[in-house]
This record gives structure tokens, sequence and C-alpha cells, in this order.
């Protein structure tokens, strides 16, 4: 499915009569009528690659703030020139730093809140409010609005309409455009903030968006690893609904692995883990940390120590329910190629080693089928029992997970995920 | 440490696909398939957290109870399963509403739809609706109507009507359902649900089929010699005397589950996984099916009733003695027959069906056997070397076996059958779902892959109308053969796989 453009052209219109004017438009439309009776979803899309890029003229317009497969090769191509590392995440934000001391003066459409996923808008969504911020230093508010019907599938369906509101200027404007968000989200529907950006940035935006009830979308793999996981178990503690999207795409990992132990004779094994290696790619260690939590978590160990290993790593260690010490390191590993979400997993290693028979050791590695595993294969696994699997890479954009969130989404954190944020927060303080 | 049970990273690991938010409408809700199968089966998709937060049930039936009543009465049929997960239970029945409905009264359809946008601001339930038809046979086609008039299946894309089974009760009455129904919405929207479907191991049958490239290439009349579908019950008729009497094994058991497992098992397959692509080569090999005896059905099919039982200290009765049975009653409460299926793949392969109450075990199971080896090398330690057979359990202890020869141990040469062997609750860390939770998330998913389409409803009819038509008009010559009770049947039922030399598997 490809992205779907409003049907009708925004209209610009001053802060002060967007409500007004939507509230016309409903009702004009069909007397008492408000449109989709589904869900609104406010999302903060800096798509601070896409614009530089644009700007220093190394992709066309418009900027649509989608991470589509020419913008993504873009941004590769953009490390490279910039004399960055091979291993630097595409559309990291010290990519986006680079380029903007690059010359270039190229401006492109902006589209962005217009340019809806066709996933997402299949979902026919009540009101999507984009906060489009600017490379401009100096950039006033501007607003627009504009009525959206997505064309309904071949079938036929009703289709329910909605409407786009967008949000673009510096950040100071934005802060003062906030104002305006408060009454145009319903309060008899779900709100959702996909914030679809660093976490590291505009903390203030940030706190004024996501206030509970609203269900929060973000994503621990982009921001400071500290701060992304203070945010994420705060706000899980605080009892707000909050969906990682790095923990959503610990899915595979969490199938295969739970795979290895599904037959009855090896389940047993879980209990006599003494070693768990994770390596990751580059030097964001949070979806790692979270696998280790979650495992931790599942087998009722208890962390007793971290502390920052050789190699940027973490080492740490759990106690397990029966006394015994698990060692745990998760390794920073370059890759040549990285994925656009930093920190992927690479490599997972269990050994395990039942006390009544030490020599029946099992040791379980998967692999990402993007990588290579030669460094949790070294070092003497050869004496005991092999269990190896490959991975494969996820393969759902970032649209389709948050499309998958809001069809059917929770006003609770999955409690999985909460409780293993703490733990992960834990191992690295 | 003793071996742990469940496979604690298996927890909470489902990939499920996400059930839409939306309002389930049960018509019935009073009933005893509600608080017995479809609240608890809701309750276990929530615990799970496959159902939406923006979810609510609408109970609907003609007693005049409130949604405090309603949520009470639920709390208290699902008894333990409420008092051990407390919590989740009073966030579930938060969107538990009752309305008083009656079907028939166009005035009560407005109230709903009054009631149902009511809950949509509620629990921003987003107008998507799943309508349950879980109340008499007889008000299926009125009840489609009635909701159709009231406009409420307008929307294909955001409303579905799930019907219970028995979906007619012959091929008239059926084709005669299917038009109202039809009428009412498209057939995309319309839910025949039939529980077997639910099953992990029937759905299994499919992927074992066409996951793996080994079955395929002998899943045919070369290699498979004969087919037997058994779906045998120990319990006698209980409490639904008033129903089964005027249904009996034919039209409650075979025309519907034991024809599914029919047709999954001799399907051709699909061109992609897709609902309609799977429902059209079902329907297609059903209606390649027939009675191995048409002109003669009396040849080919063997009834059978249950007679007292048990032992001297549990005395088990027979069907006519059982309460609200009539006492010289003919239904059936065994069947066994015999059938064919016209197409290239099965042409020439008997396929034995056979189902009954007070048999000596609860089972389900889909036995293939092949053909035996054309020569015989070795001495076998049976006497003779035993048919290699697939035996598909579809409940309990649902699993798969394989029976093949192997060298006895010893100097000699000689061959004995063993069994390979995979079940389910020991491969997999966690237990499989009851048949209802997979057909509730379908139908709210809107997946009717498990469902089954008009054209099927009908082929199943038409391949046992022979029959049908015979019980109607000559019962003489379907008698009825009285069994004991807890054993495997008639010895009439043995006759007629002894004709063709063969034997019942006794599992």
């Amino acid at each position: 499915m490809s992205p779907q453009l409003t049907l009708q052209s925004p209209l610009q219109l001053p802060p002060s009569e967007v409500q007004s004017y939507l509230e016309q438009l409903w009702s004009n439309d069909q007397p008492g009528s408000t449109g989709a009776n589904t869900f609104c979803l406010l999302v903060w899309q800096p798509a601070w690659v896409e614009q530089q890029l644009v700007r220093t003229d190394q992709i066309a317009g418009p900027i649509i703030g989608v991470q589509r497969p020419e913008l993504i090769q873009a941004a590769r191509q953009a490390v490279i020139d910039v004399d960055m590392p091979h291993s630097t995440a595409p559309l990291d934000v010290t990519v986006a730093a680079a380029l903007a001391q690059r010359k270039g003066t190229q401006h492109g459409e902006d589209l962005r809140g217009q340019h809806v996923d066709a996933a997402i808008s299949a979902l026919q969504p009540r009101r999507l409010i984009t906060l489009a911020p600017t490379l401009d230093e100096v950039h006033e508010l501007e607003t627009l609005v504009a009525a959206y019907c997505p064309l309904p599938e071949e079938g036929g369906g009703t289709a329910a309409c909605g409407d786009v509101v967008v949000l673009r200027g510096d950040h100071d404007a934005l802060a003062k455009g906030l104002g305006i968000l408060q009454p145009l989200l319903p309060a008899e529907l779900p709100s959702w903030v996909w914030w679809n950006g660093s976490l590291d940035e505009a903390p203030d935006l940030l706190d004024q968006l996501a206030v509970p009830p609203r269900r929060l979308v973000i994503d621990t793999a982009l921001g400071n690893p500290h701060r992304c996981l203070d945010l994420l178990q705060t706000r899980v503690k605080a009892g707000q609904a909050v969906n990682d999207l790095n923990w959503l795409r610990l899915r595979t990992w969490r199938e295969h692995l739970a795979m290895v132990f599904d037959p009855p004779q090896r389940r047993n094994t879980l209990h006599h883990v003494v070693q768990l290696d994770i390596d990751v790619e580059g030097n964001h260690p949070v979806q790692g940390l979270l696998l280790a939590a979650w495992i931790a978590d599942r087998l009722g160990w208890l962390p007793q120590s971290s502390k920052r290993a050789e190699g940027e790593g973490i080492a740490a260690e759990f106690k397990r329910p029966d006394g015994t010490t698990v060692q745990f390191r998760l390794m920073p590993v370059p890759m040549g190629q990285p994925s656009i979400h930093p920190g992927q997993i690479v490599g997972i290693r269990l050994i395990c080693k039942p006390d009544s028979q030490p020599d029946h050791a099992v040791c379980v590695i998967l692999c990402a089928e993007s990588g290579g595993c030669m460094r949790l294969e070294a070092g003497g696994m050869a004496s005991m029992e092999l269990l190896e699997e490959v991975v494969p890479n996820q393969i759902a954009s970032v649209e389709m997970d948050i499309a998958r969130l809001l069809a059917g989404g929770h006003n609770t954190t999955t409690p999985l995920l909460a409780a293993a944020a703490p733990l992960a927060a834990k191992l690295l303080s | 440490m003793s071996a742990t049970i469940t496979n604690p990273l298996r927890v909470g690991l489902r990939q499920e696909r996400v059930i839409a938010p939306q309002c389930l409408v049960i018509f019935g809700a009073s009933g005893d398939l509600t608080h017995r199968k479809l609240v608890p089966a809701l309750f276990e998709l929530y615990k799970q957290r496959r159902l939406p937060s923006e979810f609510a049930l609408l109970g609907c039936a003609r007693r005049p109870w409130t949604d405090e009543v309603f949520r009470q009465k639920m709390a208290d049929a699902l008894g333990d399963k409420v008092n051990k997960n407390r919590l989740s239970w009073d966030q579930f029945a938060a969107g538990l509403f009752y309305e008083p409905v009656d079907l028939q009264k166009p005035e009560d359809l407005v109230k709903l739809g009054h009631r149902l946008e009511e809950i949509d601001r509620l629990r921003a339930t987003r107008s998507n609706r799943t309508f349950y038809l879980s109340v008499s046979p007889k008000f299926y086609g009125s009840g489609c109507k009635a909701l159709a008039d009231a406009g409420l299946l307008k929307d294909p894309k955001r409303s579905r009507v799930v019907i219970e089974k028995p979906f007619g009760r012959d091929y008239g009455s059926a084709q005669a359902l299917n038009r109202i129904v039809q009428s009412c919405g498209q057939e995309n929207q319309i839910f025949r649900i039939d529980h077997y479907l639910g099953k992990e191991t029937v759905q299994n049958i499919l992927v074992m089929r066409f996951a793996n490239t080994i079955f395929e290439p002998i899943w045919n009349r070369n290699y498979i010699s004969s087919v037997q579908i058994t779906a045998a019950e120990t319990v006698g008729v209980e409490e639904r005397a008033n129903y089964y009497e005027s249904s009996g094994a034919l039209r409650d058991m075979v025309q519907n589950h034991l024809t599914q497992m029919l047709a999954i098992t001799t399907m051709e397959p699909p061109g992609r996984f897709d609902p309609e692509a799977i429902r059209n080569e079902k329907a297609k090999v059903l209606l390649a099916a027939r009675l191995a005896d048409e002109s003669e059905p009396w040849n080919c099919c063997i009834r059978g009733q249950y007679a007292p039982g048990g032992t001297k200290e549990a005395p088990l009765p027979g069907y006519r003695q059982e309460p609200g049975v009539d006492p010289i009653s003919t239904t059936e409460t065994y069947v066994a027959m015999k059938l064919f299926i016209d197409n290239w793949r099965w042409q020439g392969v008997p396929f034995y069906v056979r189902t009954g109450k007070r048999l000596a075990k609860r089972l389900s199971e889909v036995v293939l056997t092949f053909r035996e080896a054309p020569v015989h090398l070795f001495d076998a330690a049976g006497g003779g070397p035993t048919a290699n057979q697939l035996i598909l359990r579809i409940q309990p202890d649902e699993g798969a076996e394989f029976h093949f020869e192997v060298k006895s141990p010893g100097s000699g040469m000689r061959s004995r059958p063993v069994e390979m062997e995979f079940s389910y609750d020991e491969s997999f860390g966690e237990p499989s779902d009851e048949g209802y939770v997979r057909l509730l998330a379908d139908a709210m998913l809107g997946d009717p892959t498990l469902f089954t389409r008009s054209d099927e409803v009908e082929a199943a009819w038409r391949l046992y109308t022979p029959l049908l038509e015979l019980i109607e008009d000559s019962p003489w010559q379907l008698p009825i053969h009285p069994y004991e009770s807890r054993t495997w049947g008639p010895a009439a039922a043995d006759a007629l796989l002894a004709n063709d030399g063969l034997l019942w598997r006794r599992p």
C-alpha cells in the first residue's frame, strides 16, 4: 500500500480559528456529524535527516516524514560523505547535525502530516495532528487543516471521514501552538501521541503532549539510552499506556528464543542458565537491555550488580531463584551496514549448565540474519551441546507497527514491557 | 528441579492479529451458550490482551435484566475463573452491558441501535459490531432480517453476523435460510460457526498438508487405501433431549463437524492462504463427495441408538430411558457411513465416517491408512505387515502419530509396527485455546476462513439428502441398531467395514 494524500488541499488558518473551522466543517457536512468515531493521533514529526537531505539537494522533495527507501539510501550515502563512522545509523540525529554544517538552500514542499501512510489511513483516524518542526531558526507558526476521507477499499464500506491538522514552525512557535490542541481532542475518543523522533529533543513539548490518559508511542532506540529508559519506566510507573517500538522490534527474538525451549526436554534447561551474552549494533544498548530484562523477569532473576565493561559493553550479574549467579554481558558490535534503528540485536548466547550434570552444558546461540555471530560462537563452546538458529530481520515498517498499535490498542502498558523497563534501567545505571 | 509445565518465555508471546475496537452483541445472552462458552472465551481473550481496551459486550435477550444483573450472572457462572482473576474480571466486566431485546419487535431494534450508539461513545468502539445469534435456529432468518431492517448491517466492513449451528434441517431449508441471510448483507458478513473448525488440530491438518513437502505427494488414491473419520462421545444426550430428538447424530454431528473434517482432509491445495480460496476448495471437494451407494443408501449407512449399559453399581440408562426422550424414539445416537469422492485425487478411496454418543471413548480423529507394500520381503512379527497409518488426533490428547514397520530386534529380519508421535501438549510451551476463543476472535477480526460459506453448507446437506429422505420416507430401510452403552457401537457398523475387509480403528 502506498501512502495517501489528503483529497483536499490544506487550508492555512490562524491558529485561533482552527477549532471553529473544523466544527463548522462537520456540521455543514451533516448536522450533528463529528466525523469518524475512532481515535486521534498526535505525531511529533521532525524528519530532521529528510529535511537536511532536501535542503542540501541530496534527495528531491517533498518532505513527507515517511522512512521510504530512497531516503534511507540517501542518508546512508550522507554518512559516508560527511565522514561519519560507517556504523552510524542513517537516520540518527547526528547525521542531521553533520548535514546541517553543509551548504544548501533547496526548498522542498513540506507535506508532513498530509501524507498519511495507507496502513494508518485504513483505520480511519478521526483526527491526525502533526507537529512539524522546521529547520529555520525563526519560523512563525503555520496552521493547516484539511478534511480527509480515506478511499474505501474494494468491497465498499462507509468511508468515515476525519481531518488533518498540521502545526508547522520553529520550536517556540510550536510550543505556543500547543494551546490549541486540547479542544481539538474529543474526550470520548482515545488519543495517541507518537513521538517520532529522538527522546532527547524538545522534552518540554513531549511533556505537554504526552499527558495521560493519552497513549504514548516512543522508540527507545532514539535518544540517550539513560533518558530513553528513564522516560519509559517513569511513564509506565505512572500508569500511562506506553508502547515502545524498540520493544516491538524484539518480538522475533523473543519468539525464537521461546521456540528453542518449547520442547519439554529443553524446558528445564532454562533454570540452569549461567551466562547470557547479547551483542548489539553500535553503541545503543537499550534493546539489548530490554531483552535481557525480559529474560530475567521471566526466569525470576534478580539484578545484583552492573558496570561498564571493557569495549563500551555492560557487564552485570543476576541471581537465579536458586541462588546461583548468572553472568550477563552486553557488547556493542560495529556493523558496516547498520539498521535504521540504532542498537538492534545482532546475536544472543545463553549458556546453561545443570548443577547435577555439569558435563551436559547447553549453548544456545541466536544470530541475526543480517549479522554474524562469530564472537558468540568463539570461546570454548565445542564441549557443549550447541543449539544455533538464525533470526530473520524485522520486515514491518514503523508505520505498520504504529497501525497495529492503533488498530487494537490498549489503555495500559503490556505487562511484560512494564516488568522489563525498570530492570533494564537498573542494568544501565 | 522438576520439569516445568509451561515455557516461561512463551507467556504473553503470541503474535496474534489485532482485534479492532468493537461491540459484540450476543442475542440469547440469558442462554446456556453465553455463560458456558462465549463469555469465558471472551474473558480468556481479555486476559491474553487480545481484546482492545475499546471493547464492549452487549448481552441481549427478552429477560428484563440490567447491566449489573448481567455482570453478576456472568460472574456467578464463571465462578473460580473470576475469583482467581478478580482485578481482570472487574476491568473486563466494566465493558459488559445488557439490553432487553425481542428480535421480533422492531421498536426493540430501534432501541438497540440507540444503545449501540451510546456504547460507541462510552467505549469508543468505532461503530464496529459483531452480532452473535445464539438463539433458537428458528429465529436465525428473522433475526438477520430484523438487524438488516434496523440498518444495523448496512456497513459490510463494520458489521457482521455470527450464526450458530444447525444451519437448516436439510438441503431445502438451508437454501431458504441462506437466501434470507444473504438478502440481509453480503456473504462476507455472515459467519456460520462450526466450533470444530476452531480446534487447533483441525487447522493443523491444513498446515501439515500444505506447509510440508512430504505429505502432499502421497495424499491421494495412489498411496492411501482408506480413510476413517471418527467423532466419539462417552456422554449421553444429557439435557439436550428436546433438541436431539428432532436432530439425531446425522444432523447434530455428521452434516457439520465430520463433514468439515472430511473437507479439510480431502480438499485440494488453495492457490493462496485466503478465506475465499480455502472455502472454494472445501466447497469443491464436497460437491464431488457422495454416499457410497446413493440409490440404495441402506447399503452404506448404519444407524444406532445406545441401549442401557454400565455396571450394576453404575448403570447407564439407554437413550429411550433418558428424561425427555420418547420411549419408542427412533432417533439415531450413532451413525456410520461410507462415502466416496469422485475426483482425480480420491476416486475409489472409501471414506468411513462415524459418530456416536455413549461410545467406549471420547475422541475425534482422522485415520489415513496407506496401501500395503507391493511385495512382502520380510516376515512380520504380527503375522502380516501392518499398513502404514497416519492418525490425526483432533481431541483429546491432540496431536498426530504415524505407524510404520521397522526391523524387530534380533538376528532375523522380521518387521513389526511402531509409532512415531507428536503431541501438542508436549511440544508447545502453552496449552491450546478452546475452539470458541479462536472463532470469536476470528469473527471479530472479520476473518471468515474458519467459518462455513453458504455453498459449503448446502453441499454438505446435499451430500446427505438421500439418507435424510430415506429416514423421512421409509425409516424401516435404515433401522435403528441398539448398542450397549460405552461400547464401540452396533455390530452392523463393524460389518460395514468387514465387507471391505477392514476394521474400525479401536484407539
